[in-house]
């Protein structure tokens, strides 16, 4: 089902800032959609607001075009999975299951049914007569899992319901998660503070900040033509190298970018952005991961020597200074770079990102 | 951690100084009780002797004390009813809701408690005198009358311990059930009561531990027809002689299941009174 907010607003009274800020958003029927952010930034008070936990100040939210902005929780037809809580403890698993049955009334035979079809759907069906005592964090979350299910609702709303595992759970579970979307082809909105968990999971991603929506887009688009430089920095570990520039006419008519100790050239699909910016500063970006070792010095390309590194498993992180700059590098480990090497950086033109250092937005006409 | 031993024998000598303070008194006065009359005063006093009832069977009978133990009883429970009644689901509110001046309405309740109860009975007394003359509303001497004026010291009692249970469980555990298609007040019922139930318990026996012992509001706004054990109490001492056997016997009466309880439930006792202190 699609569920579209429009315009919602939320305060908190011990605040004068707007937890969410006036947010418009739609969310395709069957898709999987990632509110993605710092803590604080507004996204499980979205989420709240969708499941009915909080009133909204002002603005609509709809599903499947019946207004629910009013509705009791109870009536919106849709189901959640929080972080911190997952479990009934005074039921065992069984009883966990299919209390949400018993809320609509159902016959003892069909809740039997509809408790053991989930349970086997998580695979959790032989922990069924367990107190919840006796199962752990893990499977508790597939308790919530074929509790929120059991009632076949067409919208799930998920709050961070893979933070308090531990790290290889969390992968497992993450996997888990997509299944589940994919069998039963409702809508999913997931929160989470974990910018990979976002990527790996998300049809659509939705990058918010302070109460606002930075971006909305797919987890390419929010990797690869970031908004600003919120999107840049918050979307990739590690994250993306960013400096305070400023932009220069260069001789053969392209721009150029004077950075602290050293100057670059820009490519041609900037030249449209920086029309009227000459001479103004701008904040330039580049990935970790679009940085090459050079064996030699050259064009766009800097000198520094490896301060730090930091093993990852196939690849290196490594940091190199460069003046008072020090940028971080994804090399292969098979390149055994040492503390204390000197590098040529070498920036992959096609990957550098501009941004307006006022409005912190992106420079290039939005395109991958 | 390990204590040393110097400490941990100081602690015992302490202890059972304390001990012996306080349970002499109380266990020489409840062997009066089995004293035949002859010998409450015998000075020095009478050790061994052949224990007899007859001063439980003279309080309890002669003297009407099964009526004061059944108003005892009535006004106890009635009061602890209506205080879990009122104060759990106020409790419930104030874990969960911030409202207008929540803060300094718990702060008011707890001030309650500390107030001494001639500052309550008083006015009460003064209330149920204009409601009964002017309105034909008669509350003086009655069990209602008692048990609302009760409420005074047990609501904030019952709010304050059971706050603290409330606000121990996850606000996610309503929540949950709200989304699940269940009522705020259906999820409380079904899902958070059954959780807190070992604090009910705790909160409601220390509840009619106070109600049981209460003695000057009794006093003042009791009558006849209702009056508690511990006031009965107090006709065994009169101006020419103090009736020790039979006055400890109704001792005896009284504080049995208090003690009964106390050993029961102690862990919980101590657990519900923590969280109240903690809180």
């Amino acid at each position: 089902m699609r569920v579209v907010l429009k315009d919602l607003v939320k305060r908190f009274a011990n605040s004068d800032r707007a937890a969410v800020n006036k947010i418009n958003l739609v969310i395709e029927a069957g898709e999987l959609a990632v509110l993605l952010g710092p803590s604080g930034c507004g996204k499980t008070t979205t989420l709240r607001m969708i499941a009915g936990l909080e009133q909204p100040d002002s603005g609509r939210i709809t599903i499947a075009e019946r207004d629910i902005t009013n509705l009791a929780p109870k009536d919106r037809g849709l189901a959640m999975v929080f972080q911190n809580f997952s479990m009934y403890p005074t039921m065992n698993v069984y009883d966990n299951i299919a209390f949400p049955l018993h809320a609509v009334k159902m016959k003892r035979g069909e809740i039997d049914g509809a408790v053991r079809e989930m349970a086997r759907l998580v695979n959790i069906d032989h922990l069924l007569g367990r107190s919840v005592r006796q199962v752990s964090g893990g499977e508790a979350q597939r308790v919530a899992l074929a509790r929120a299910m059991v009632r076949r609702p067409q919208v799930f709303l998920m709050d961070e319901p893979l933070s308090n595992l531990d790290a290889k759970l969390r992968v497992q579970l993450r996997t888990e998660i997509k299944r589940l979307h994919q069998d039963t082809g409702a809508t999913f909105i997931f929160v989470t503070h974990d910018q990979e968990e976002a990527m790996t999971l998300g049809d659509k991603i939705i990058v918010m900040k302070d109460g606002d929506i930075q971006q909305v887009g797919s987890p390419h688009e929010v990797f690869f033509a970031p908004r600003n430089a919120f999107v840049a920095n918050f979307v990739g570990t590690p994250s993306m190298n960013m400096l305070h520039g400023t932009v220069s006419r260069g001789e053969s008519g392209g721009f150029r970018l004077q950075l602290p100790g050293f100057d670059l050239s820009l490519p041609e699909r900037f030249n449209r952005g920086l029309e009227n910016m000459t001479g103004s500063r701008v904040i330039w970006g580049i990935r970790p991961e679009a940085i090459k070792l050079m064996p030699e010095p050259g064009e766009n390309c800097v000198s520094g020597e490896v301060e730090l590194v930091e093993a990852l498993g196939s690849r290196d992180l490594i940091f190199v200074r460069v003046v008072e700059q020090l940028f971080g590098v994804i090399v292969d480990a098979l390149e055994s770079v040492a503390v204390g090497d000197t590098c040529h950086l070498h920036f992959a033109a096609g990957q550098m990102r501009l941004f307006d250092a006022d409005s912190e937005r992106s420079l290039l006409p939005n395109s991958l | 951690m390990r204590v040393p031993r110097s400490e941990r024998i100081l602690a015992y000598v302490i202890l059972i100084v304390m001990a012996i303070l306080v349970l002499v008194p109380v266990l020489a006065g409840s062997v009066t009780a089995f004293k035949p009359q002859i010998i409450w005063v015998s000075s020095p006093p009478t050790w061994i002797f052949e224990p007899t009832l007859e001063n439980f069977e003279f309080v309890f009978f002669t003297r009407k004390g099964w009526l004061f133990l059944r108003n005892s009883l009535i006004i106890s429970i009635g009061s602890v009813v209506m205080a879990l009644i009122l104060g759990v689901p106020a409790a419930y509110a104030f874990a969960r809701f911030r409202f207008r001046s929540s803060k300094a309405l718990m702060q008011w309740l707890i001030s309650l408690r500390m107030i001494p109860p001639i500052v309550v009975g008083l006015p009460f007394y003064a209330m149920f005198l204009y409601l009964e003359r002017g309105l034909g509303i008669g509350l003086r001497d009655t069990f209602p009358g008692l048990i609302i004026t009760y409420q005074t010291f047990l609501l904030p009692l019952v709010i304050w311990m059971m706050r603290g249970y409330f606000a121990e469980l996850p606000a996610a555990m309503e929540e949950s059930a709200m989304v699940e298609g269940y009522t705020r007040l259906g999820a409380l019922w079904r899902v958070v009561l059954p959780v807190v139930w070992p604090g009910i318990v705790a909160t409601a026996i220390l509840n009619f531990i106070f109600a049981w012992n209460e003695f000057f509001l009794a006093l003042i706004l009791a009558g006849n027809r209702t009056s508690t054990l511990p006031m009965s109490a107090g006709t065994y001492i009169v101006r020419t002689r103090v009736e020790w056997g039979n006055l400890f016997s109704v001792n005896l009466i009284i504080m049995a299941p208090i003690i009964v309880l106390t050993i029961i439930l102690r862990r919980q006792l101590v657990k519900g009174l923590t969280f109240g202190i903690l809180e």
